[in-house]
C-alpha cells in the first residue's frame, strides 16, 4: 500500500515538474508535451515496478552493499536504453538535448534515465533498510517481554503463595505461643525462599542440598498441620553427591501434601524413599489420598512441569510416574540417571 | 454473639482465637477442622457468626455454606483465595487475609456488630429462614428471602425468582417450606410458593381459582383448595 503511494506520488510529481519546465523553457505545446511525459514516465513506473519484482525474486536486499551498487547501476543502464530511445524519438527530446547531434542526444537521455533509476533504487533500498531495522527492534523488545513473562510465571509458580502466606500465619501464631519455635520457623522459611529464588530451571544440584530444602519445607508444613502430618524418610546413606534438578523433589512433595494430606481431615503419613539403582537415583514419594470421586483428581500442573523438565534435561533416560493403582494411596516414582 | 471458627490448621485457629480475645462480645463456641464437623456443629450450636477458611479437607468453605440449613453471618479467612470470595456477584461477603491484620479484623467485626443490631435477632432453632446461600454453576449468592418473590419446585430443586435472577437451589421445596416465614410466604399451588409482599393484584378466575399477579414476575394461579385459605389470611 505505502509502496504504491510512494510510486504514484513520486512519479506523478516528477511528471508534473517536467511538463511545466518543458512548457516554460521551450515554449512547447501543452498537449503533446503532457502526453509524451505521461507515457514516458508511466513506462518508467512500470519498469521500476518490474525491477522491484525481479529484485525480490532474486533476494537483492540480502546482498552486500558493493554488490548491490554494481547490480543497481547495471540494471539502471539496461532499463534506461529503451526509454532513452523512446525519449529521443519523442517530441520532447529537444528539451534536455538541445542542439545536440542525434547520437549525442541519445547518450544524454541514456545518462539521464540511468541516473533517475539509480535515485529510485537508492530511495527504495533506504526505505527497506529503515523498515527492517524498525521491525527487528520491535521483535526484539517483544521477545524480551515474552521472556520476562515466562520468568515471572516460573517464579510465581515456584513461590507458591498459598504455602507462603499460611506459613507466615503459622509464624504469627507461634510468636505468641513459643518464641524459640517461631524463630526456628522464620529461619526455615528464609532457607526455603532463598533456595526457591535461586533455583534455575535447568540447574542440577546435589541431592543432599535438595533434601535439606525439602526437610526445611516439611518442618514448616508440620508446624501448620501438626498431628495431621507424619513424615517418614528412608534415604540410602551414600546419596549425598547424586545430582538432581533443583526443586524437583520439592515439587513432588508439595504436590503430595496439597492433593493428599491437606485434603484428608485426619491427614496421614508422607513417605520419602531414595536409593541408587543401576546408576540411577530412584526417588519415591508416597502419600494417602482422598477416595471421594466427586472431586476430579487434579494432580496438577506441578507434576506435569516436573516431568517436562526431566524430559528436557535427560530425554527418555529419566522418568516420572504417578501410580494411583492403590485405592487410597498415591505414589510418585522418579528415576534420574547419574554419570552423564 | 456466638461464633465458630472453621480452619483445618490448628495454629491458624489458635491465632484467630487469640485475636478475637480482645472482643468480649464474641463468644467462641466451637472450632472445627473440616466441613463435616463444621456442618454438624453449626446446625447444633446455631452460632451468629462463622469464621470460615476456604480450602479445607473434604470440601471448600462454599461447599459448607450450600449445605447449611441455618445460615449465620460469614467472614471468610484465607491465605490466598480472596479472588474466590471477590467473585461473589451480589451481597459480597467479607473476607480476611491470613496472616490477619488486627485493624482489618476490627473493621469486619464492627460491620458484623452493626448488622446484628439491626432487626433480625440472633436466630433460634424455630425462627424462620432469613437468607439462603445459593450456588448455581460458577456463581454464588446470599439471597435474602424477603427479596424472593416466587419459589417454584423443579423436581428435587427449587427455582428462586429473585430480581432478574433465577438461581436454582439444591434442595426440595418441601424441605424449606416449613422454615419459611408464614407471615410472608404462601403456598399457592402444588409447585409454587409466593411472597405476599410482591402481590400486585388478585383476580377471580373460573372454578373459584384465584389469579395473582406478582410485581416483576409471572402470574400465579392459586388452587381452589388454597384459595379459601388465601382469602381468610388476606381477609378478602
Amino acid at each position: 500500500m505505502s509502496y504504491w503511494i510512494c510510486q504514484l506520488s513520486g512519479w506523478g510529481l516528477f511528471t508534473l515538474m517536467k511538463i511545466f519546465a518543458t512548457v516554460e523553457a521551450a515554449d512547447a505545446p501543452w498537449l503533446s508535451t503532457t502526453v509524451a511525459f505521461v507515457l514516458l514516465h508511466s513506462a518508467g513506473l512500470g519498469f521500476t515496478h518490474a525491477l522491484r519484482g525481479f529484485m525480490r525474486r532474486h533476494h537483492w536486499s540480502e546482498a552486500g552493499t558493493w554488490k548491490l551498487v554494481w547490480r543497481g547501476s547495471a540494471a539502471s543502464f539496461i532499463l534506461a536504453v529503451p526509454l532513452a530511445v523512446a525519449n529521443s524519438l519523442s517530441p520532447v527530446s529537444t528539451v534536455d538535448a538541445q542542439g545536440f547531434t542525434p547520437v549525442l542526444a541519445l547518450l544524454v537521455h541514456l545518462i539521464n534515465w540511468a541516473f533517475l533509476f539509480m535515485v529510485w533504487l537508492t530511495i527504495y533500498f533506504t526505505t527497506i533498510t529503515i523498515r527492517r531495522h524498525r521491525a527487528a527492534a520491535l521483535r526484539q523488545s517483544e521477545m524480551a517481554r515474552a521472556l520476562q513473562h515466562a520468568e515471572l510465571r516460573l517464579l510465581k509458580s515456584q513461590l507458591n503463595p498459598h504455602f507462603l502466606f499460611n506459613a507466615l500465619n503459622t509464624v504469627r501464631a507461634l510468636i505468641a505461643e513459643d518464641t524459640t519455635k517461631a524463630q526456628r520457623a522464620v529461619t526455615r522459611l528464609a532457607n526455603t525462599l532463598r533456595y526457591t529464588l535461586g533455583a534455575g530451571q535447568h540447574e542440577l544440584v546435589s541431592f543432599e542440598r535438595e533434601l535439606e530444602m525439602v526437610s526445611d519445607f516439611l518442618e514448616l508444613e508440620k508446624m501448620r498441620f501438626e498431628d495431621r502430618l507424619t513424615i517418614e524418610r528412608e534415604v540410602a546413606p551414600d546419596l549425598g553427591s547424586a545430582r538432581i534438578p533443583a526443586m524437583l523433589l520439592q515439587t513432588v512433595v508439595e504436590n503430595a501434601i496439597k492433593h493428599g494430606i491437606a485434603e484428608l481431615p485426619a491427614g496421614g503419613t508422607l513417605r520419602i524413599r531414595a536409593d541408587l539403582q543401576d546408576g540411577a537415583l530412584v526417588l519415591e514419594v508416597e502419600n494417602p489420598r482422598p477416595l471421594s470421586a466427586t472431586r476430579p483428581l487434579s494432580e496438577g500442573t506441578g507434576l506435569r512441569n516436573a516431568e517436562e523438565r526431566l524430559r528436557l534435561l535427560f530425554d527418555s533416560r529419566a522418568s516420572l510416574e504417578l501410580d494411583l493403582s492403590q485405592p487410597a494411596i498415591a505414589t510418585t516414582r522418579i528415576r534420574i540417571p547419574q554419570h552423564s | 454473639m456466638r461464633a465458630i471458627i472453621v480452619d483445618d490448621e490448628p495454629p491458624a485457629r489458635r491465632e484467630l482465637r487469640r485475636l478475637l480475645s480482645e472482643y468480649p462480645w464474641i463468644e467462641i463456641v466451637g472450632e472445627c477442622g473440616n466441613i463435616e464437623e463444621a456442618a454438624a456443629k453449626t446446625e447444633a450450636l446455631m452460632p451468629g457468626l462463622l469464621f470460615l477458611d476456604i480450602q479445607m479437607p473434604g470440601g471448600s468453605g462454599f461447599d459448607l455454606l450450600s449445605r447449611l440449613e441455618h445460615l449465620p453471618q460469614v467472614i471468610f479467612t484465607t491465605a490466598h483465595d480472596e479472588h474466590a470470595v471477590r467473585a461473589f456477584e451480589v451481597n459480597a461477603l467479607d473476607y480476611l487475609l491470613k496472616p490477619i491484620d488486627p485493624a482489618r479484623l476490627a473493621a469486619s467485626l464492627s460491620r458484623v456488630r452493626k448488622e446484628s443490631l439491626a432487626p433480625p435477632p440472633e436466630p433460634r432453632g424455630d425462627a424462620p429462614l432469613q437468607q439462603l446461600f445459593v450456588r448455581d454453576g460458577a456463581q454464588c449468592w446470599f439471597v435474602p428471602l424477603r427479596e424472593v418473590r416466587l419459589l417454584t419446585s423443579e423436581g428435587n430443586y427449587v427455582r428462586l425468582s429473585w430480581g432478574a435472577r433465577r438461581p436454582l437451589l439444591g434442595r426440595a421445596l418441601s424441605t424449606i417450606e416449613q422454615r419459611l416465614d408464614s407471615q410472608r410466604f404462601f403456598r399457592a399451588n402444588r409447585r409454587q410458593v409466593i411472597n405476599l409482599d410482591f402481590i400486585e393484584n388478585v383476580e377471580l378466575g373460573i372454578n373459584g381459582r384465584l389469579h395473582v399477579q406478582l410485581r416483576d414476575g409471572p402470574e400465579v394461579e392459586i388452587s381452589r383448595r388454597q384459595a379459601r385459605l388465601f382469602r381468610s389470611q388476606m381477609s378478602i
